[in-house]
C-alpha cells in the first residue's frame, strides 16, 4: 500500500532543504536546539491529537482550550507537589477528552463541530474556576519542567519519551489496532465485533492526557495561564499531525509521523523567523501545507474509490 | 409513525419553536430582573443579527448542500481587511472590495472542492488559516484602525427605531435568498445535492457548477460581514475567533437545518439566527459575564450536535421499535 502523502511530503522537505541551506545561522547547534525546544510544546499535544485523527474522528478543536485548562489545574495544584499536580491535570484532560469521544464512540456526533462547542464550554468553565486573571504557580515544581539537562530542556525529552510510548501503543497493543480499525471503517470495525464507543473514548482519553501534559509544560514555561495562553497552539498541532502524513480520514498515520511533522512546523516557522518574515506568512504558509496534505489524501482515497 | 412525521417536519417546527421561546425569553425575562425591553434593546438585537445572519446564511447555504464551511470565519477576517484598506476614502469601495476578493477566493474553493470531490470540512479547516495568514499579511501583523469616520456612522445610524442600514442589508439578502431559492429550481437543486448527490446528479442537477457557486455565495457574505462589521467597529481584527462559526452553527441547527445536509428552508435560517441573535442580546441586558455566555453557547452547539448526530437517531429509534415489539408480544399472549 502507498503512503498517502508520500509525494507533497517529499517536495515540501526538498523546498524546506533548498530554503534551509540558503539561510544564515540555520544550520547552527543554538538554532537546532531553538527548533527541537519550540516542537516540544506543540509537539507533546500532537502526539495526542494524532490518537484522534487516527481513530476517524478528523481534529479536535477543544486543543488550545483544554491544554490551557490543564495548565491551569497544573499550576494551582503545585502546592501539592510536582508530580501530584502533574497528574491531575492529566486525569482532568483525559477525563474531558473521554467525554467528547464518548459522544463521537457512541452516536457518531461529528466532532470537529462537537470540539468547537466543547472548547467555548472549557474556557468558560476555566474562567469561572479561576477567575479571569492569571493563574499562577502555587508551588516551585514547576521549574523542574523548565530545566535543561545537557542543554536541552526537558519538554523536548518528553515529547521523544511520548512519541516512543505512543508509538508502541499504537503498533503493539491490542487498542492500538483496534484504534486503527475503527479509523479505517466504523461499520466494518463494529461488524467485527470491536466496540467502537470504547475504542474512540480510549483514543480521546489518551489524546486529552497529552493536551494535558503539554498544557503543563505551556503554563510552567509561562510561568503562569490565562485563556490567552492558547493562541495557536490547536492549529499548530493539527498541522503537526496533518504534515507528518497522517491520514486526516483516520487509520493511516503514526505519532513518529506527527513527531516529524511537529519537527518539521517548527523548523519551518523558525526559517521564516530567521528570514525576517512575521506572523501572517507563517500562518499562511503552515495552512497553505496543511490544505495541500489535505487534497493530497483526499485524492489519493477517491482514486482508491473508484 | 407520528414521531417520524414530526421528525421529519423539523425543518418547519424546529425554527418555530426556538424563536418563538428565545422572543418570549426576550421579552419577559428581563421584566423579572427589574430591566426594560426597549426599542434600543431590539435595535441592539438586531445589530447583532447583522453579521451574524450573513455568516448564518453563508454557512446554511453549503450545510443544506451537505457541506461544511469552516473557512466563513477566514473569511469575515479577511473581508473585513480588505474593506478597511480599500474603504478609506470611499465605503462602498471597501465593501465591494471584501465582497468581491472572498467571493472570488470562494469561487476558487467551490470549484477544486467540487471538481476534486473534497470532504469540505477537512479542507476548509486548512483553507480557514491560510484565510488568517492571509489576512495578517494584508495587514502587516496589526489590528488596523479604519479612518473613514463618515462610512462608520452610517451603517450604524438608526432607521425605523429598530434597525440600522446593517441590520437591514442583512434582511434583504435574506429575502433575496428566499426569493431565489422558492422561485426557481435551485433550491430544490441544492437540497438533493445535499441528500443524495449521485441521484442528483442522475436527475440532471448540475453539481458541480450549484457547490462552486454556493461556495462563492459563502465566501461573500462571510466578506461582506466581516467588511459591515469592521465599519461598525471602526477596525479590523484580525482572528475573529471560533465565536462566530459556534453561534452561526447553533443558529443553522435551530434553524431546522441538519449537520448532514439535505434538509432546511431559508425562513427556517432566518428564525434560527434571529434567535441566536436576541439570545445574546438578552444576555447582554442581564450583564451575564462572558464565561457564562461562552459555557451556554458551547453547551446549546454540544446538544444540538448531539441531537443531530446520524447514528443516536438509529439507536434511539432502535429503542423504539424493540419497545413497540415487545408491546405486540405481551398483546398477543393476552388476548
Amino acid at each position: 500500500m502507498r503512503r498517502p502523502t508520500t509525494i507533497p511530503l517529499v517536495l515540501a522537505l526538498a523546498a524546506l532543504i533548498v530554503l534551509a541551506a540558503t539561510t544564515d545561522r540555520f544550520f547552527t547547534w543554538d538554532n537546532v536546539k531553538a527548533i527541537l525546544s519550540s516542537a516540544s510544546l506543540v509537539g507533546i499535544v500532537a502526539l495526542g491529537l494524532t490518537f484522534v485523527t487516527l481513530a476517524g474522528s478528523m481534529v479536535s478543536l477543544a486543543v488550545g482550550p483544554s491544554a490551557v485548562l490543564a495548565a491551569m489545574v497544573f499550576l494551582s495544584a503545585l502546592n501539592a507537589g510536582l508530580l501530584p499536580a502533574l497528574l491531575l491535570a492529566i486525569a482532568a484532560g483525559a477525563a474531558i477528552a473521554a467525554l467528547q469521544g464518548a459522544l463521537v464512540g457512541l452516536w457518531n456526533v461529528n466532532p470537529v463541530i462537537l470540539t468547537i462547542g466543547a472548547g467555548f464550554l472549557i474556557v468558560g468553565f476555566a474562567e469561572k474556576a479561576y477567575g479571569e486573571a492569571t493563574v499562577r504557580p502555587e508551588g516551585g515544581g514547576f521549574a523542574t519542567l523548565n530545566s535543561v539537562p545537557l542543554g536541552i530542556p526537558v519538554a523536548v525529552y518528553v515529547m521523544i519519551g511520548v512519541a516512543l510510548a505512543f508509538q508502541y501503543l499504537l503498533t503493539r497493543t491490542v487498542l492500538g489496532r483496534q484504534i486503527l480499525l475503527v479509523g479505517e471503517s466504523r461499520e466494518a470495525a463494529r461488524a467485527a465485533g470491536i466496540p467502537v464507543a470504547r475504542v474512540v473514548t480510549a483514543a480521546f482519553a489518551l489524546a486529552g492526557a497529552a493536551y494535558a501534559l503539554g498544557g503543563a509544560f505551556l503554563g510552567s514555561f509561562n510561568m503562569g495561564a490565562s485563556t490567552y495562553l492558547e493562541g495557536t497552539l490547536t492549529f499548530d498541532a493539527i498541522a503537526a499531525v496533518l504534515i507528518g502524513g497522517t491520514s486526516i480520514a483516520g487509520g493511516h498515520g503514526s505519532p513518529l509521523r506527527t513527531l516529524g511533522g511537529a519537527l518539521a512546523v517548527a523548523a519551518i516557522t523558525d526559517l521564516l523567523l530567521l528570514r525576517g518574515l512575521g506572523t501572517g506568512p507563517q500562518i499562511l504558509l503552515k495552512g497553505l501545507l496543511v490544505v495541500t496534505v489535505v487534497i493530497a489524501t483526499q485524492r489519493r482515497l477517491n482514486g482508491a474509490q473508484a | 409513525m407520528s414521531a417520524r412525521n414530526a421528525w421529519r417536519r423539523a425543518d418547519v417546527l424546529l425554527p418555530l419553536a426556538s424563536f418563538a421561546l428565545v422572543l418570549l425569553a426576550f421579552l419577559v425575562v428581563p421584566g423579572m430582573r427589574g430591566e426594560e425591553v426597549t426599542d434600543a434593546s431590539l435595535f441592539n438585537g438586531l445589530q447583532g443579527f447583522a453579521p451574524l445572519g450573513l455568516i448564518a446564511l453563508a454557512l446554511g447555504l453549503t450545510l443544506i448542500a451537505g457541506e461544511f464551511d469552516v473557512s466563513v470565519l477566514g473569511m469575515q477576517a479577511l473581508g473585513g481587511v480588505l474593506a478597511v484598506r480599500a474603504g478609506g476614502s470611499a465605503g462602498l469601495l471597501g465593501v465591494l472590495a471584501a465582497v468581491a476578493g472572498c467571493g472570488l477566493l470562494g469561487l476558487v474553493q467551490g470549484v477544486a472542492i467540487a471538481r476534486l470531490q473534497l470532504q469540505s470540512l477537512s479542507v476548509t479547516i486548512g483553507t480557514y488559516v491560510v484565510l488568517l495568514g492571509l489576512t495578517n499579511v494584508i495587514a502587516g501583523d496589526d489590528t488596523l484602525s479604519f479612518g473613514n469616520v463618515g462610512a462608520s456612522v452610517w451603517v450604524d445610524q438608526q432607521l425605523l427605531s429598530w434597525f440600522s442600514p446593517r441590520s437591514l442589508i442583512t434582511i434583504g439578502i435574506f429575502l433575496a435568498a428566499l426569493v431565489l431559492l422558492s422561485a426557481t429550481r435551485i433550491g430544490p437543486e441544492i437540497k438533493a445535492i445535499g441528500s443524495n448527490r449521485r441521484a442528483g446528479r442522475g436527475s440532471g442537477v448540475p453539481v458541480e457548477r450549484r457547490l462552486a457557486a454556493l461556495f462563492t455565495c459563502s465566501g461573500a457574505l462571510a466578506g461582506l460581514a466581516g467588511a459591515l462589521l469592521s465599519y461598525s467597529n471602526a477596525s479590523a481584527s484580525l482572528d475573529p475567533g471560533l465565536g462566530p462559526l459556534i453561534l452561526a452553527t447553533a443558529a443553522a441547527v435551530l434553524g431546522g437545518l441538519s449537520l448532514s445536509g439535505g434538509r432546511g428552508t431559508i425562513w427556517g435560517l432566518l428564525l434560527g439566527a434571529l434567535a441566536v441573535a436576541l439570545l445574546q442580546q438578552l444576555f447582554a441586558i442581564l450583564a451575564l459575564p462572558t464565561s457564562t455566555t461562552q459555557i451556554v453557547f458551547g453547551a446549546l452547539l454540544l446538544v444540538v450536535v448531539t441531537i443531530d448526530a446520524p447514528e443516536l437517531r438509529t439507536t434511539l429509534s432502535g429503542a423504539a421499535v424493540r419497545r413497540r415489539t415487545e408491546r405486540q408480544r405481551v398483546e398477543e399472549r393476552t388476548p
